[in-house]
Parts: structure tokens; C-alpha cells; sequence
């Protein structure tokens, strides 16, 4: 618009100018074509002839030879003053011709003059007014500013109609396919711009949506819990993990940590952590020993959030606790008889024992120290277990042949306690380390013989189906008690404390037996009544799959 | 935009905030529930008293959050709804402070003369204990079953108190109780009934925070 009035005003200006020397010279042409013919006439009738002419529309004065008005048609030529010192009368007078040009007081009008010498040396001057440059602008101010106006407007529908119609492509572009826009050529460089960056951010979008998959994949996929929070406590990110942990089934982003558990050992963990310092405790949370380890998140100097990481430790708590019993019960176990064998052998260093009791105490001293060597020929078993060996050689075994070389090895036993022994069943094979299924179905029908009464006995049954073989061993002994039932599998655990010394063994046996049977895959069920009997009844698969 | 980023992060402080007081009332009452039934008592009772200060503490500083909340906030609708109820909310738990503390201190007397202390009282006592855990877990987790059923176990106690108060009354009728101690219980059991109470009101306005409609209303409005 601006550009556009500016443009008006200086076209008009040069316009004004141009013009103006044009209707100037045409006027200075006209009117001395006029005086050329008033001039003609007046030297033909005289002044008569200027009296005849009623046009008033320019002026015309004869002025006499000496400067007086001889006739004027606008004024009254008696109450003229002498003309003789008028520029274009002393040019007329000298030259033929004069002409010159004034101002009016105004400024808007300007005459030009033009004068004449007739034949008789009077002087015809003709005169017409002509609008100056002011008045010029002055009268064409209004249509002008109509004008403008209307170009203005005018102008405004066109630009709007134009523009709109230059952008509209430009605005329908598609920006996610650039390069298929069929637009103006100027604008190629811009689209295949565009085009790359589109790639690029695709590309990169798609990098960091495959980070952020692989991300969760793996923490999804953590046995451990893992909770990112912010230094407002809130939840920024958690795996299920955590989540089932919590025993939370809301997964709930944004909300503070405290949701999931506030207890005063968690929030001051929280507290420690968000205070910039690493923490660690175990949490107790339905019944399981929850291992917590935070780690602050610091940005700068400050602590921005937290890691918190939750490890469920509660069968490595227990491990660790049956392990310690384990060891305690070890070092007792192998105390009492090493106890008992020094106590002998001092006695005897100091000559305190008569000649003839001699091989009495010898005689126990070996019986301790063999019940030493069993226990610790039964420890090496069961730690021998416990490394659960991958080198075993599996091969299939007759089941029965194995029973029946355990009760080969029980019989002198079995005969001193007057147990009788049975055995029910064919040959039957399985695939089986030899070893552990001898130990296994040894130490049980040690276990029968040893805690059985007088006059009682032991019964294998052996089945089969087409899976699995089932090894039943069923004695007529003690029993075991209901609330003991659970724990005869445990190390060293022993029914009747008081009595264990006579029956010997080391508390030992069915630990072994537990642990070879799950070794061989199979399972041991206990079923017994106090003072009927026990049965114990192994299975185990047929085939050994790796 | 900011403004309404910063009005978010002060609603989450104060329901920070509030776990943290719940969680401060629960460890209040669950303290004093087992000093009433253990011999060496004096270190839970000087525990619950230390709660007690902490969770008065901690109501000033919640009601300051809300007044603040309320005057340079404004809040409308569900945001209003959930400061006005934790506004109710601390005072029921500040009572609840104040009713441990004060059955850590009846404790002190009934460990030096009971012999043992009714069945019932411990029950109660657990009962209550779990209502308290029950109504802040149903703020925590904006739970609106466990609230309604914190509600509905109200009566357990009740019915739970009227059974100790016959049965104290026979103890001290048969001669088997000091009455000074059978009264030092039957407060003890007023009090456990006093908070499973407040474990109620906080149920209800937690409710309310939700639903936008509180029970007592309800009711006037039928």
C-alpha cells in the first residue's frame, strides 16, 4: 500500500511537471497565433475591431506607443496606468515581439503575457491566465485521493487475490512426501531440503524407537525390579518386575514411589537417595526379603532422581542360612566323637587304664573314629551333590539288581536287628547315574533297618508304568512324627536327639537321598505314622532327557 | 502453563505428604497396639510418644500446603474436592496420633499390674490397626472398594468394644481383675474404638475425594 502511494505521489509529480511545461508552451503558441490575428485585424479597421470582439476569455490590451492604454477589453482603459515599463511591451518594442510571465499575488494563477508591435509602433498585448503548479495539484487533490482510494482498495483485492493464489499451492503441499509436489520450480531446492530432513528425523525416530523397544525389552524381561524415579519421588519408569514385586497390578506413571510402599526403612532409603547418597537395605514385603539398592541420578551438582533397583533375595537369604546351620551342624557333628576319642586316648597317655580294659576302650575309640570316617565320607557326599556335578554317566540300570545289592550290603545288619527284607518287583531298567541310585536306595533302606523293631520289616515294591519307575520302601519301624515329617530331609536333622547315638548314622542319610533322587529327576514322597511304619516312595522318569 | 506445571507439582507434594502422615499414624498404632500386650514397653511407648510429635509436625505443614494451595491457587472442581479432604483428613490422622500416644501411655499402668491382658482387647487391637493401614491404602492407591469396606468394618470394633466392656465388667464383678486395671483397659479398648472411628472419617473422605459425594451428605440429601 505504502509502496503503492509513493509510487502515485511521484508519478504524479513527474506527470504535474510534464505537463504543465506543455499547457505552458501551447498557451505562449496560442496566444501569440491570437495576437498575430488581433493584430492583423486592428491594422485593417483599428480599434474598433478589438470593441467588436465580445469573447472574454482572454485579455487584450493595445497599448500606444508611448506606454498609455488606448483600450483594454476587462478594465477601463482611462484608469490604466502607462504600460511602458512592462517587460513584454519594451521587448515588443524593441524586438516586434514580447513576452513574459507574472505571478499573482496568490501564487496560484500565473498570466503570460504577449505583445505585439502593429505597423504603427503601437503595441496589441494579448494576455491569458493559466493555473500554476499549486492550483494544478490544488484542483486535482480530490480525484486524486479518489483515485487513490479506489487504486488502494482496488489494489488490496488484487494483491489478497493473487497472493492467496500464489500460496495456495504452496500451502497444499505435502510435506511428507516433498518431492511429489508438482509446484513452482523456485521451490525444488526447498522440498528436496525437506525431503532429506524428513528422512533424517524418520530415521532417528525410528533409532530411538528401536532403543527405547530394545530398553524395555530387557528391563521387561529383568528378573530384578527397576524403578526410575524423579527428585519429587514420583515414578518415572518401572518394569513389570517391580510392579509384581509391590504386588501392584495398577501400573500407575507419575505417581510418587510412596505408593508402593511406606514404611519408614523405605521412605528414608528414598530420603538417602534423592539426598545424592547411595542406599541399600532389605525390605521385608509379603513375606519375601526384597533386596533394595538406589542409586541417586546426579545432573550438575544436583540430584536430579534415582535408580532404585530390587532384588528378590529370599532364597539366597535362606540358602545362606541353611548353609550356616550346615557348617554349625558340620563342625558339632564331627566334635562330639573326636571329643570322645581324645578323651579316651588321654586317659590312656596318663596310664589311667588298667591293662585289661585296654581293648574295651580301643575298642571304642574306633567305633568313634568309624562313625567319624561315615560322617565325613557322607559330608563329601553331599557336598559332592551339592556341586551337582554335570560329568555323570548316565546308563541304564536294572532297578531290581540295585535293591537287591543294597539289602546284599544291609543283610548281616538287617540279621542282628532280626529285620526280614523282601523284595517285590521284576527286573526292570531306567536310565540312571549307577551311583546315586545306589546311594539313594541304600541309604533308605539303611534308614528302614536301622529304625525299625525287632522282629519287623522292610518291603521294596518296585513298579513300573511306561514313563516312570516307582520304588516303594515300607518298613514296620518307629515312624516319624507328623510335625517332623517336613524336616527328616534337612542335614542333620534327627527325630530323637537323645537316641541318635545308639541307632549311630549321621543325619545325613535322607538329605543324601533327597538330593540324589532330584539329581536322577525324580521325586520323594514321605507317608508314615508313628509307631506303624514309614513308606517311602521314590519315582523317577524311565529316560533321562538332558 | 508454568503456573499450572508448579499448582501440579504442589498437589503431588501434598499427596506425598500425606502418604508419608498415614504412614506415620500407622507405625504410631501399630506400636502402641503391641505395647499394651508386651512386658518391656517402655521404649514402643517412648517410640509412639516421638511418632506422635512427628505427626503433629507434619500436620501443620500439610494444612500449610493447603492453605496455600487454596489462596494462590485456587483450585476447582476434583483438585478442590482433594484438598478440602486431606484438610479433614489430617485432623482425623492427627487424632489418631494422639489416641496412640495416649494408649502408649495407659500401657505403661496395664503392663505393671495385669496379668494378661483379654483376647479380645489384642484382637480388637489388630482389627483396628488393619483399618488404619486399610483407609490410608485406600488414599494411596484412590481405591474406592477398600474404602467403602474400611467403612463397613467399622461395626467389627464397635461390637468389639460392647463384648470387652461385659466381659471387663465380669473380670472386675468376679474378682478376677483390679478394677483400676480393668478401667485402664476398657479406656485402652475406647480409644482402639475411637481410632477404627477416624480410620472411618478418613474412608469417607477419600470417598469423597473420589466420588464427590460424602456419606453424611447422602444422607440429608434422601
Amino acid at each position: 500500500m505504502l509502496v503503492c502511494a509513493l509510487v502515485l505521489a511521484v508519478g504524479l509529480a513527474a506527470v504535474m511537471g510534464i505537463l504543465y511545461n506543455d499547457f505552458d508552451g501551447q498557451m505562449r503558441k496560442e496566444l501569440s497565433k491570437e495576437a498575430l490575428y488581433l493584430a492583423y485585424g486592428v491594422e485593417q479597421q483599428g480599434v474598433d475591431y478589438l470593441k467588436n470582439i465580445k469573447d472574454k476569455n482572454s485579455r487584450i490590451t493595445y497599448i500606444d506607443q508611448d506606454g498609455t492604454v488606448i483600450y483594454d477589453n476587462k478594465a477601463d482603459a482611462a484608469e490604466m496606468e502607462n504600460h511602458s515599463n512592462r517587460k513584454e511591451f519594451q521587448k515588443a518594442e524593441k524586438y516586434g515581439v514580447g513576452e513574459s510571465s507574472r505571478y499573482s499575488d496568490t501564487l496560484s494563477e500565473k498570466t503570460i503575457y504577449y505583445a505585439q508591435r502593429l505597423k504603427d509602433g503601437t503595441v496589441l498585448r494579448v494576455s491569458g491566465t493559466q493555473d500554476s503548479v499549486l492550483a494544478l495539484v490544488g484542483n486535482l487533490v480530490l480525484p486524486l485521493v479518489l483515485v487513490l482510494f479506489l487504486m488502494l482498495i482496488l489494489s488490496g483485492i488484487m494483491a489478497s487475490v493473487i497472493s492467496k493464489r500464489i500460496v495456495k499451492p504452496v500451502n497444499e503441499l505435502d510435506l511428507e512426501h516433498p518431492e511429489e509436489n508438482q509446484i513452482y520450480e523456485e521451490l525444488s531446492p526447498l522440498l528436496s531440503k525437506i525431503h532429506r530432513q524428513n528422512r533424517e528425523i524418520q530415521n532417528q525416530l525410528e533409532l530411538a524407537k528401536q532403543q527405547q523397544a530394545e530398553f524395555s525389552l530387557i528391563t521387561e524381561n529383568m528378573q530384578e525390579g527397576l524403578i526410575v524415579i524423579d527428585k519429587y519421588t514420583m515414578i518415572l519408569s518401572a518394569n513389570s518386575s517391580a510392579w509384581s514385586l509391590f504386588r501392584v497390578d495398577k501400573v500407575s506413571q507419575g505417581e510418587s514411589v510412596y505408593c508402593l510402599d511406606r514404611a519408614e526403612d523405605f521412605r528414608h532409603a528414598i530420603e538417602q537417595v534423592l539426598g545424592g547418597e547411595h542406599a541399600e537395605l532389605i525390605l521385608k514385603l509379603n513375606g519375601s526379603d526384597i533386596q533394595l539398592i538406589a542409586n541417586p541420578v546426579v545432573r550438575g551438582q544436583k540430584t536430579e532422581g534415582a535408580v532404585i533397583l530390587l532384588v528378590n533375595v529370599t532364597e539366597k537369604l535362606e540358602r545362606e542360612n541353611l548353609r550356616r546351620e550346615f557348617s554349625a551342624n558340620v563342625s558339632h557333628e564331627l566334635k562330639t566323637p573326636l571329643t570322645s576319642i581324645s578323651g579316651f586316648a588321654e586317659i590312656m597317655q596318663d596310664g589311667l587304664v588298667r591293662e585289661e580294659d585296654i581293648p574295651k576302650f580301643a575298642e571304642r575309640i574306633y567305633k568313634e573314629s568309624q562313625r567319624l570316617l561315615q560322617l565325613v565320607e557322607d559330608v563329601i557326599q553331599i557336598s559332592q551333590l551339592d556341586e551337582e556335578k554335570t560329568s555323570y554317566t548316565w546308563e541304564p540300570v536294572d532297578v531290581y539288581q540295585v535293591c537287591k545289592n543294597a539289602f546284599e550290603s544291609l543283610k548281616e545288619k538287617a540279621q542282628s536287628m532280626n529285620v526280614h527284607l523282601y523284595i517285590c518287583g521284576d527286573s526292570m531298567k531306567m536310565e540312571a547315574v549307577r551311583t546315586l541310585l545306589e546311594e539313594a536306595v541304600y541309604n533308605v533302606c539303611d534308614n528302614a533297618i536301622k529304625y525299625n523293631r525287632n522282629d519287623g520289616s522292610v518291603s521294596v515294591f518296585l513298579t513300573q508304568t511306561a514313563h516312570e519307575i516307582q520304588i516303594v520302601v515300607k518298613d514296620t519301624g518307629v515312624g516319624i512324627p507328623r510335625e517332623d515329617q517336613d524336616r527328616v530331609f534337612e542335614r542333620f536333622y534327627r527325630v530323637d536327639k537323645s537316641h541318635s547315638k545308639e541307632i549311630g548314622g549321621t543325619g545325613l542319610g535322607l538329605s543324601i537321598v533327597k538330593h540324589a533322587v532330584g539329581t536322577l529327576k525324580g521325586s520323594v514322597i514321605l507317608r508314615s505314622e508313628e509307631g506303624c511304619g514309614t513308606e517311602i516312595c521314590m519315582k523317577f522318569p524311565k529316560t533321562h532327557v538332558e | 502453563m508454568i503456573m499450572s506445571k508448579y499448582f501440579e507439582r504442589q498437589l503431588e507434594e501434598l499427596h506425598v505428604q500425606l502418604i508419608t502422615l498415614g504412614s506415620y499414624c500407622e507405625k504410631a498404632i501399630s506400636l502402641s497396639a503391641k505395647a499394651i500386650s508386651a512386658a518391656q514397653n517402655e521404649e514402643m511407648a517412648r517410640q509412639v510418644f516421638d511418632t506422635d510429635r512427628d505427626i503433629d509436625a507434619k500436620e501443620r505443614e500439610i494444612e500449610n500446603l493447603c492453605m496455600s494451595l487454596l489462596l494462590h491457587q485456587h483450585p476447582v472442581a476434583r483438585d478442590l474436592r482433594e484438598i478440602s479432604a486431606a484438610l479433614k483428613m489430617v485432623s482425623d490422622m492427627e487424632r489418631i496420633g494422639d489416641q496412640a500416644a495416649d494408649i502408649a501411655d495407659l500401657s505403661l499402668y496395664i503392663a505393671k499390674n495385669a496379668t494378661s491382658i483379654p483376647e479380645t482387647i489384642t484382637k480388637m487391637a489388630e482389627d483396628t490397626v488393619t483399618m488404619v493401614t486399610e483407609s490410608v491404602d485406600s488414599f494411596v492407591k484412590s481405591d474406592l472398594e477398600l474404602c467403602r469396606n474400611v467403612i463397613r468394618n467399622d461395626d467389627l470394633v464397635d461390637d468389639a468394644f460392647n463384648e470387652i466392656k461385659s466381659k471387663l465388667a465380669d473380670m472386675i464383678y468376679g474378682g478376677n481383675l483390679d478394677a483400676k486395671t480393668g478401667l485402664d483397659l476398657l479406656m485402652t479398648a475406647k480409644y482402639f474404638e475411637r481410632i477404627g472411628d477416624h480410620a472411618v472419617n478418613i474412608a469417607e473422605w477419600v470417598e469423597y475425594s473420589i466420588t464427590g459425594v460424602h456419606r453424611n451428605n447422602e444422607h440429608q440429601n434422601n
